[in-house]
């Protein structure tokens, strides 16, 4: 997507977008990803409070609100990373809530944690291997598709992944998680800590990714860029779903804009 | 691997001092080791002589020796660092696996070379009460190779049994309370262990091996073969470790793991499994390091391990901590100074010569000798 794709051809709808809007009006029809209800948090922390939460088989969702939100603990929570305390979780009509991350990432979700998110003493390839660790081999036409995919990440592939710059670690840390050719990939923050010309990369990036057909569930800080950038968005606030729409129309939402991108 | 984080300081001070400090007194040990090559000896004051005599085949006996404990330490040095880059504690009961090691090892070896000369439990206990003595039984690797073989053998498995249910009962329960409450267990752990072997095996130290034969001509120079096996078996270990953590699925997930817990987790790498591959490892190593500890001293006692602990721990801080080849290169370190240290102090003073070189090595290099390069 470029710059000239811009937000003016949005239909302004903001009297219809309220609080509590029936998340699945806009679910498209191949359900992949369905959350209902979700209680969760951490220990006796409740962070999630009734969450719902729809991602299409290939489509692309972006969860924004504000810091302290919970939009990272609904990611968490669909990778089991979380205390489960109520609700469902569905994957293909199959409940993975209350699963452990070692089990759901064989139901076909991979996840890139926000920080930290590469194994920094091993090698590029290593790390890559290290993605397709619950395979018996390393799927070798996997590999090539994430060097195709990164090509940096070919030439660097002896290279300690501890030695490369933040925008090169990202990749590493997408081409990991891609080893497994998931339906559903789960980022957190993917541009946070990057120097803002490789803000619109990393984003140009995820957008070829879910061009191949792998459904993206992002939560993001720069919230206009996701927004623009992905099928549908949620706005998490307190907890609790907030608005639920098209990124196009909650960007030109005048109540979405004042509260959650700063006017 | 357990990335050190590099604080970028500057001390220059410190490092013109270490570096000015071991320049003087290294060039004054050199120059007094060169004299006593050339048998010049100058008296100094109050009785102390610059140079004297130490014979060229003296000096490389002390650095053959120098060598030999070295890559015990460093052997057994792998096992501690491992568990503490993968498993998050200092393990202070990582000695008294090597005194297990010593001890079920070398009960099984004495079984099999002094088989029908004396009674099996006598033999199994490591000469716990009055019986025929080392030289009979002949437990050497001249006499009886298979017997140790077969000791070594049992001295890796059994720790490794050993350290699983111990992993079981105690680490595992508590394996997210944080390394300092795991490393208190683990002191209870030692002292249970060790006082569990004293009260199988008796407290007295006693002679184990047979040296009859043992020390022989290799290509001119007079070797011994304790020592060489020693030096063999270590050696190879080290290689077939690197090897595993380099080339295998395992040792990569061993390293990743060690690297960042939370994304090993995340990407599907069997944590519980790796940690316990780390045990069998770690204590099979240090199982094994014991056995031949006692191969080269012939004689063992309940509390070896114990007193070895500290040098292991000296070799692996000395390496950084973390990394295997760390704790390699820290256990030669270690050792080296250690007996090179005899020419010129005396030997009740040898080990806090290895540990002022390691104090001063950690001025110079706070993180390790390995930091960074870091690999499980």
């Amino acid at each position: 997507m470029s710059d000239d794709d811009s937000t003016t051809d949005a239909t302004p709808t903001a009297g219809d977008i309220s609080a509590n809007t029936d998340p699945m009006a806009s679910v498209p029809d191949s359900e992949l990803l369905q959350v209902r209800d979700l209680d969760a948090g951490y220990g006796d922390l409740q962070i999630l409070n009734g969450i719902d939460l729809d991602v299409g088989s290939g489509e692309y969702v972006t969860v924004v609100g504000p810091n302290g939100a919970g939009k990272s603990t609904v990611m968490k929570s669909v990778f089991g990373l979380t205390t489960y305390m109520g609700g469902t979780i569905e994957l293909n009509g199959e409940a993975i809530h209350g699963l452990a991350p070692e089990r759901i990432i064989h139901e076909g979700i991979s996840y890139v944690p926000q920080n930290e998110n590469v194994f920094s003493a091993l090698t590029v390839q290593e790390n890559l291997e290290m993605g397709a660790y619950i395979l018996d081999e390393v799927p070798k036409d996997r590999l090539e598709h994430v060097y195709d995919r990164f090509p940096v990440l070919r030439e660097r592939k002896t290279q300690k992944a501890g030695s490369m710059s933040g925008g090169q670690r990202q990749m590493v840390a997408l081409g990991r998680a891609l080893m497994l050719d998931p339906d559903l990939l789960l980022l957190d923050e993917p541009s946070a800590g990057l120097a803002p010309d490789l803000v619109q990369e990393m984003f140009d990036r995820i957008d070829r990714i879910n061009d191949d057909g792998t459904a993206i569930l992002m939560v993001e800080q720069n919230a206009k860029e996701a927004l623009r950038r992905c099928d549908r968005g949620y706005v998490v606030a307190q907890g609790k779903n907030g608005y639920v729409d098209t990124g196009d129309r909650l960007l030109a939402d005048e109540e979405v804009r004042q509260q959650f991108l700063g006017g | 691997m357990g990335i050190v984080k590099h604080t970028i300081t500057n001390r220059p001070s410190t490092d013109a001092l270490v570096v000015g400090f071991v320049a003087v007194v290294g060039g004054a040990l050199l120059l007094d080791l060169l004299a006593r090559f050339a048998a010049i000896e100058i008296p100094l004051l109050w009785g102390i002589t610059f140079g004297g005599q130490t014979t060229l085949a003296s000096f490389a006996s002390l650095l053959w020796s120098g060598i030999v404990v070295g890559l015990i330490f460093g052997l057994a040095g792998i096992g501690l660092s491992m568990t503490y880059s993968i498993l998050n504690f200092a393990n202070f009961s990582h000695g008294d696996l090597l005194t297990t090691g010593a001890f079920t090892g070398w009960g099984a070896a004495l079984l099999v070379a002094g088989w029908g000369l004396a009674d099996v439990g006598y033999l199994l206990t490591v000469r716990a009460g009055s019986g025929p003595g080392p030289t009979e039984i002949g437990a050497s690797i001249v006499s009886a190779p298979l017997a140790v073989a077969i000791g070594a053998l049992v001295a890796a498995s059994l720790t490794v049994a050993v350290a699983l249910a111990i992993d079981r009962t105690v680490y595992k329960p508590m394996r997210d309370r944080g390394g300092i409450a795991l490393l208190i267990a683990s002191i209870g752990v030692a002292l249970i262990l060790r006082y569990v072997i004293q009260f199988i095996y008796g407290s007295r130290n006693r002679g184990i091996t047979s040296t009859e034969g043992v020390r022989r001509d290799v290509l001119g120079v007079s070797v011994n073969l304790h020592d060489l096996t020693l030096v063999i078996i270590a050696v190879s270990l080290m290689v077939a470790m690197h090897l595993l953590l380099q080339r295998t699925k395992l040792g990569k997930a061993m390293r990743a793991m060690a690297d960042n817990k939370d994304l090993a987790l995340v990407t599907g790498i069997p944590t519980e499994r790796v940690v316990q591959a780390t045990w069998v490892l770690g204590a099979g190593l240090a199982g094994i390091s014991g056995y031949l500890y006692v191969l080269e001293r012939g004689t063992a006692e309940f509390n070896i391990g114990w007193f070895l602990l500290l040098f292991i721990f000296a070799a692996v801080i000395l390496g950084g901590i973390g990394s295997i080849y760390g704790a390699i290169a820290g256990g030669l370190v270690i050792g080296l100074v250690h007996e090179v240290s005899l020419i010129w102090i005396p030997s009740d003073f040898n080990a806090a010569a290895a540990f002022a070189i390691m104090i001063l090595v950690l001025l110079y290099r706070p993180e390790g000798i390995f930091a960074g390069v870091s690999t499980a």
